[in-house]
């Protein structure tokens, strides 16, 4: 594991009423791979409190605005502290951290200024139920309807950008429909982009946490406007 | 005049009155505020040139064309209302995420 040099790494966490320990458990392990994280506390009723480290941002919004806007919060500031690349990650402990490597490498290389983790690609895994993997194949769907850019995978929140496609990213749309938004400003911009395997482990704690098939119906709803108005 | 038109009539008047105070701003608002009054009056006092307009848009009843148009009306004014609740969700938004960049700690 290349240790030094991670700290240009920021790995941007949405946090809303999340389980404290699992999340210190995400940072420790982050921390461990010396990145540098920065929890953005969408206005969880419990106030977030990471613990004091210098590889630990904390910034909070003082009203609930959503995924995306905590994402895009979390963006600025990561570039405004010169970061080199930017990784999205969960706090429900879906993800592994250590896909982070292999969801850089194509943006190290060079071929590539956005990479998509993919639970769906060969090498990927995951353990959804049948009604969510269809559900997210029918997003797919809908994302290459409205975007016509085909993936394996919708609303991974594993991502990683480089810096520069980062400073071209800026979300207006302040919930999940921010996903396919991000699919927009990658074809506007002309940015590359590729997908990797990655891992989705689900939990109970994790579906309690996630996205019912009903707030489709908004996501959709929301993209309708989006287009519409932007 | 019958108790329905009386009702309507005043309806409007008082719609006028109210919005003529409050939005007392640009000329051209006044008039065409003016305007759509007038043609409410109208309309209320000789509902037969309603069906007149109506069957020569080739719509049955005067009564229906009005409700016909109240409907693409009525979307108008949702999409503009939906448009002005994402610019202030998007300013808000904004003025959120400075607190939160200003306010930033690794301190705790």
């Amino acid at each position: 594991m290349p240790y030094l040099s991670n700290d240009k790494i920021f790995i941007i966490i949405p946090v809303y009423n999340e389980n404290a320990g699992l999340l210190q458990r995400i940072i420790y392990d982050l921390l461990e791979n010396s990145y540098s994280v920065v929890l953005v506390d969408d206005a969880s009723t419990e106030p977030v409190s990471p613990g004091v480290h210098e590889r630990v941002f904390h910034l909070r919004h003082l009203v609930n605005l959503g995924q995306g806007a905590a994402l895009q919060t979390g963006i600025e500031f990561a570039l405004s502290r010169g970061a080199d690349y930017l990784v999205t990650f969960d706090a429900d402990g879906q993800h592994a951290h250590n896909d982070i490597p292999a969801l850089l490498q194509p943006l190290k290389e060079g071929v590539a200024d956005i990479a998509f983790a993919s639970r769906f690609m060969e090498q990927g895994h995951h353990n959804a139920t049948t009604r969510r993997r269809l559900l997210l194949k029918l997003a797919c769907r809908v994302n290459y309807l409205f975007t016509g850019i085909k993936l394996t995978d919708a609303h991974n929140g594993l991502r990683a950008l480089t810096g520069k496609a980062a400073s071209k990213i800026v979300l207006k749309e302040n919930r999940m429909a921010h996903a396919t938004e991000f699919l927009f400003l990658i074809k506007k911009e002309g940015l590359r982009l590729k997908e990797v395997p990655a891992r989705v482990i689900y939990t109970e704690y994790s579906r309690s946490k996630g996205q019912s098939g009903f707030s489709s119906i908004r996501i959709v709803f929301d993209l309708f406007l989006h287009k519409l108005f932007e | 005049m019958s108790g329905i038109k009386i009702l309507l009539i005043t309806g409007v008047i008082f719609f006028a009155v109210y919005f003529f105070v409050r939005l007392r701003n640009s000329l051209f608002d006044l008039l065409l505020l003016s305007l759509l009054m007038a043609t409410a009056v109208i309309f209320i006092l000789f509902p037969e040139l309603t069906n007149n307009l109506a069957n020569s848009l080739g719509v049955g009843r005067g009564a229906d064309l009005v409700f016909y148009t109240s409907i693409l009306l009525f979307w108008f004014v949702i999409l503009k209302l939906y448009s002005r609740l994402r610019k202030l969700e998007q300013i808000i938004s904004t003025l959120i995420r400075k607190d939160a960049l200003n306010n930033k700690d690794n301190t705790l």
